[in-house]
């Protein structure tokens, strides 16, 4: 069943979503492209993927964190918005080239892909076809030492920086791992930090951090100086619960994996309200082959009613997620490709939803 | 606040929770042990890992595609939670209305029932049955989706009666029709393609789409029914109303919680033929089911104040279930002090020793007491539990090594040893026989003294030598 929620006859049917989180896509801003991918343990397809790189041949690299101990689940996939699959690379443990809880992935001028390990605390480093090339981090506290390190991004000099989430601050590496300078300390004042997750830099090298833990975007200069924040916890428009990650256009617009919420919303470059999505995912190129192959079941799904009128009682945006398949669940990162289209990362649907600014 | 009155607490910790720390119990005997029980009993303002951290480093424990995510989220709660008593009834409810992953196939649908236990599991019965009639797991694990106005399905109506609320003896095979005719239509929605999904163990193409409960008009036989000697057009509401006002209802909820709280009763089956082993609290529980109108609070209230919970001659006479040994250490441990990757093994653990959560052996849940136990699984058990507690880098065992150590700076005997480390581990008695072995074994390493690292490691020595005591294992 396909409800819209502009009508005046649905609405009041549909009164249990539409009370809690309001699923109109505003898209005056946005438009919806396509749906990337599907679940699968092993090979083509991706197992709860928590960030996807972009690479200057417009490559995809989608980090797989899978289940633990999963040896060829934990991997990074390789495909682009073609659907054209190149192949994986990594697999579980703890050796050269493999992860345990793999994170944030982020490639530099030179193409090298670089991965996260919120287990390991270490970052890896493979060539563009995912050949390892070297590693490092040492678990603490101190300069250069990681905690934890989920997103990653590099600056236009291919300085590395890094989300050293248990520490709550940022660190600075050069390519080659060597520290730099951090910036960040736990607490919820102005240039503080509380678990933080995504990172990102704009064209003058700023840096925006997505402050999980404080429900809120900042922006550093730099060299860390705190320059701005956007966003208090809530489900308003422009507010966010548990905000995973960042993505900022050249234009200064900022798209947010608004992750607690299970929705994106972009802010104008001085941190105004323009738009928030709850996603609106259709059936992948990938996924249309196996329910073109597995026909009994593609023709069970085709006489479900995957937008079912439900009442929730806890836990809602996460449960409507949960129902709902379309819509986003766990949505984890955000990043833009030089295009402008905007990838949306979601974890608990095993997929990527792809969006661009409208033409107008 | 005597030592008596100290152990007191801790038991009841013991059994309406999962164990407490030294610092936790210094707490609650403030208070007094009434002043707890009601704390247990009402309780707000939870303090626990939340769910957004567990979800942010373990994405399997929010899109639950495989068997031991809703486990393992579970654990996470009832080693953090500040009440303890939610978790313990909705492991009490899972025991008995054991719904499993093998032919569910949706740990999610599964992890929702559990919530469901939470969240109703200390209200009225009522409620509670009419929320499991409702559960899209339970629809599933009894087939009640396939119980339809022309053709009725028997599971559900005959575990409802049977395992879930009155028990064999108390009903015929025609209430059970009738109880099936007034569940028809209720299923869950999208059916078929839900059903095919988990069928076939089909997590394609976007993962796991949660199930809701749907009722179905057009397939439910509203004709009249004769139902434990009344007559109507019963629905399943209407059912339940009946089966809760029956005093083998009122005796059935009794006797499991008292064998779950108090002495373990034999299994579900050899009920009918054997009578209760304590038939004035089966009455008193009974009773105060019957004037609360089913609530569940009332009937652990009138429990946890009775004789024969509180006396001493009750302590340590039940064999934790594996789950309860893990979530215990795991709270004395304090190793779960963010997400830990470890929280998949120590969920593991319980599984090799007997205890699969959301995956019990069969419908009747699992036979407890001294059936945990086989060569097997005791030394899973206690392997388990010396090895963490007799690690002294995990933060709970280092503060109370850390504490011991104070106390020993100026010399400690063996046998105030072994009593500071029993105290520290929650206020542990112990037998006769025990106390002698522990106070030999901290004799070989002469007591301890001073705070150095020889003193930390005989301190560390003995903990781990209580935690292989049969006390420890027990509840």
């Amino acid at each position: 069943m396909a409800w819209d929620v502009d009508s005046p006859e649905t609405t009041g049917a549909k009164r249990g979503i539409m009370t809690t989180i309001e699923s109109k896509p505003i898209m005056e801003f946005l438009e919806y492209v396509m749906t990337l991918g599907m679940t699968v343990m092993e090979g083509r397809g991706f197992y709860y993927p928590v960030d996807t790189a972009i690479g200057q041949d417009a490559r995809l690299y989608v980090v797989n964190r899978s289940l633990d101990n999963v040896t060829r689940g934990v991997r990074v996939t390789v495909c682009d918005i073609d659907s054209e699959y190149y192949g994986t690379f990594g697999s579980f443990g703890n050796k050269d080239g493999q992860f345990e809880w793999p994170s944030g992935g982020a490639i530099n001028s030179r193409g090298q892909v670089y991965i996260s390990d919120e287990q390991l605390h270490r970052i890896s480093v493979f060539d563009y076809s995912g050949t390892f090339l070297f590693q490092w981090g040492v678990h603490g506290s101190g300069e250069g030492e990681l905690d934890t390190p989920s997103g990653i991004a590099f600056d236009n000099q291919d300085n590395l920086y890094v989300s050293d989430t248990y520490n709550h601050r940022i660190q600075k590496f050069t390519a080659d791992g060597r520290f730099l300078l951090n910036f960040g300390s736990h607490g919820q004042g102005n240039g503080e930090l509380n678990l933080p997750w995504g990172v990102t830099l704009n064209g003058n090298n700023d840096v925006f951090v997505a402050d999980w833990g404080n429900d809120r975007i900042q922006k550093f200069s730099p060299r860390g100086e705190f320059l701005a924040s956007y966003g208090t916890s809530g489900i308003a428009d422009g507010e966010f619960q548990r905000p995973s990650s960042v993505a900022v256009d050249g234009e200064g617009y900022m798209y947010v994996a608004d992750w607690g919420n299970e929705r994106v919303q972009v802010l104008d470059p001085k941190g105004g309200f323009v738009m928030k999505t709850r996603g609106e995912a259709t059936i992948s190129n990938w996924a249309a082959n196996f329910l073109s192959v597995n026909a009994e079941e593609g023709a069970a799904r085709t006489r479900a009613d995957l937008e079912p009128d439900i009442e929730y009682f806890v836990d809602v945006p996460h449960e409507e997620s949960a129902h709902i398949e379309k819509f986003f669940w766990s949505p984890v990162s955000v990043k833009l490709d030089r295009a402008g289209m905007l990838f949306v990362t979601e974890s608990n649907r095993h997929r990527i939803q792809v969006y661009k600014r409208s033409a107008s | 606040m005597g030592n008596r009155d100290v152990e007191l607490i801790a038991h009841l910790m013991r059994r309406a929770g999962f164990g407490v720390t030294r610092d936790q119990l210094d707490s609650y005997a403030a208070k007094g042990y009434d002043a707890t029980v009601e704390e247990l009993l009402n309780p707000v303002d939870e303090q626990r890992m939340g769910d957004d951290l567990i979800r942010r480093f373990h994405p399997e424990l929010s899109g639950m595609l495989g068997p031991n995510a809703s486990g393992e989220n579970w654990l996470y709660r009832m080693a953090t939670t500040s009440t303890p008593l939610r978790e313990k009834m909705a492991l009490f409810w899972h025991g008995i209305f054991a719904t499993g992953y093998p032919k569910v196939i949706h740990g999610k649908a599964l992890s929702d029932q559990i919530r469901m236990f939470r969240h109703y599991g200390m209200g009225s019965f009522r409620t509670l049955l009419l929320e499991l009639s409702k559960d899209p797991a339970m629809i599933i694990w009894l087939d009640n989706q396939d119980n339809h106005k022309d053709a009725i399905n028997e599971n559900f109506g005959r575990e409802l009666l049977e395992l879930f609320s009155m028990g064999v003896g108390n009903y015929s095979e025609q209430d059970i029709k009738e109880c099936a005719r007034a569940f028809t239509g209720w299923t869950i929605g999208n059916r078929e393609y839900m059903e095919l999904r988990s069928q076939r163990d089909s997590d394609w193409p976007y993962g796991r789409i949660s199930w809701h409960f749907e009722y179905h008009t057009e397939d439910h036989d509203d004709g009249e029914k004769e139902f434990l000697g009344q007559r109507g057009r019963f629905n399943g509401e209407d059912v339940i109303d009946i089966i809760c006002q029956q005093q083998a209802t009122a005796r059935f909820i009794s006797r499991h919680m008292y064998s779950f709280f108090v002495a373990n009763e034999p299994p579900v089956p050899e009920w009918p033929d054997t009578p209760p082993s304590n038939e004035h609290a089966i009455e008193q529980l009974s009773q105060a089911y019957l004037d609360s109108h089913y609530d569940i609070t009332a009937m652990l209230r009138v429990l946890f104040k009775a004789d024969y919970f509180k006396s001493p001659t009750s302590w340590y006479t039940k064999v934790k279930s594996p789950v309860e040994l893990v979530a215990g250490v795991l709270r004395l441990t304090g190793e779960i002090d963010r997400p830990r990757r470890e929280m998949l093994d120590r969920h593991l653990q319980s599984v090799y020793m007997g205890q699969y959560l959301n995956n019990p052996p069969s419908v009747e849940g699992w036979h407890e007491g001294t059936d945990w136990l086989d060569t097997g699984t005791l030394v899973e058990r206690v392997n388990f539990a010396t090895q963490q507690m007799g690690d002294p880098q995990k933060p709970g065992v280092q503060a109370m090594i850390s504490k011991i150590a104070a106390i020993a700076e100026c010399g400690i005997s063996p046998e105030r040893l072994v009593g500071e480390c029993l105290d520290q581990m929650g206020a542990i008695s112990v037998s006769e026989d025990t106390l002698r072995v522990l106070i030999d074994f901290a004799s070989m390493g002469g007591g301890a003294r001073s705070m150095d690292d020889q003193a930390r490691q005989q301190i560390a020595a003995v903990i781990q030598m209580v935690a292989s005591t049969q006390e420890f294992q027990r509840s």
